[in-house]
């Protein structure tokens, strides 16, 4: 047993595509029309065949109001990994990404956290063995 | 970075402008509210949600609009006042531009899809894993037709 999918949900496919690529960076694997919506997945280019996130619409009310309840309440709702927050951090300011908590130790890794547009919050961070290697 | 201050105005905002109040805030109302300069409430919220204010209050008129239609007996008229529009001619252009058909157009397919009165249809409540099995149910299918071509013979 693996694990290879996982998921966020957007309030919009294209400019979550937009974001997470042109933005996070990360490449997109699948995108297959389903009725007015597609099965749309990136990966990232450091490691094509991890994890897959699909940009799943948010159109079920149930799966909306659980996504703003924890936007409002400020709880990330996925965290991806990063070699040096401190560069990524600058290089996503400078796509205009707006962090509502600038890089900070919290024990033994670093924590940032922004806005994805799409109705999420996500945290990225920089852990321990990145850091002192 | 957005102090915890402005990150809780800006989602206030943002429930304010998704009210109904019967004299609904102008945009400016709004910034004032949550204690923002018209420009900065602009640029911030558009920062944080990807969308302007503005975008945002129609966005969710026309979301509301189209729960009504599907799961509400409401008139399209009726409809278009519940949701905040006022011309029933530019709530029609608006919702035709962004969905595709017209209100009662739309409430005919979403019903002709309902698996029983009152329950959202899978189709417009899409989850990533139903997704991912319509998708790739477009790939398996020339192989299934093949595979159970195969087994008509072998039953023959």
């Amino acid at each position: 047993m693996r694990i290879k999918l996982t998921s966020i949900m957007v309030d919009d496919q294209d400019k979550a595509l937009k974001i997470y690529t042109e933005v996070f960076g990360f490449v997109k694997k699948h995108e297959i029309p389903v009725g007015q919506y597609r099965w749309l997945t990136v990966v990232s280019p450091d490691g094509p065949g991890d994890v897959e996130l699909s940009l799943e619409p948010n159109a079920n009310p149930a799966g909306r109001a659980f996504q703003e309840a924890m936007f409002k309440q400020g709880i990330p709702i996925a965290a991806f990994e990063v070699d040096d927050i401190d560069t990524e951090w600058t290089r996503l300011k400078g796509h205009g990404v707006v962090f509502v908590q600038d890089p900070a130790r919290m024990g033994p890794v670093s924590i940032a956290v922004c806005s994805d547009t799409c109705g999420n919050l996500v945290q990225i961070y920089q852990p321990a063995a990145a850091r002192s290697a | 970075m957005f102090t915890s201050g402005a990150f809780e105005r800006l989602c206030r905002a943002r429930d304010l402008l998704r009210e109904l109040p019967d004299e609904p805030l102008s945009i400016r109302a709004v910034a004032k509210e949550v204690g923002m300069s018209p420009f900065h409430f602009i640029r911030r919220f558009q920062a944080l949600f990807g969308e302007t204010p503005h975008q945002a209050r129609i966005q969710s008129r026309l979301d509301r609009a189209k729960q009504l239609l599907a799961l509400s007996d409401r008139s399209v008229t009726d409809v278009c006042l519940d949701v905040g529009f006022t011309s029933l001619g530019s709530f029609s252009d608006l919702f035709a531009r962004r969905v595709g058909s017209c209100p009662s157009a739309y409430r005919r397919h979403v019903r002709s899809l309902m698996p029983a009165s009152g329950v959202l249809p899978e189709a417009l409540t899409p989850g990533c894993l139903t997704l991912m099995g319509a998708a790739f149910a477009t790939f398996e299918k020339p192989r299934d037709a093949a595979s159970s071509d195969a087994g008509t013979q072998e039953d023959a």
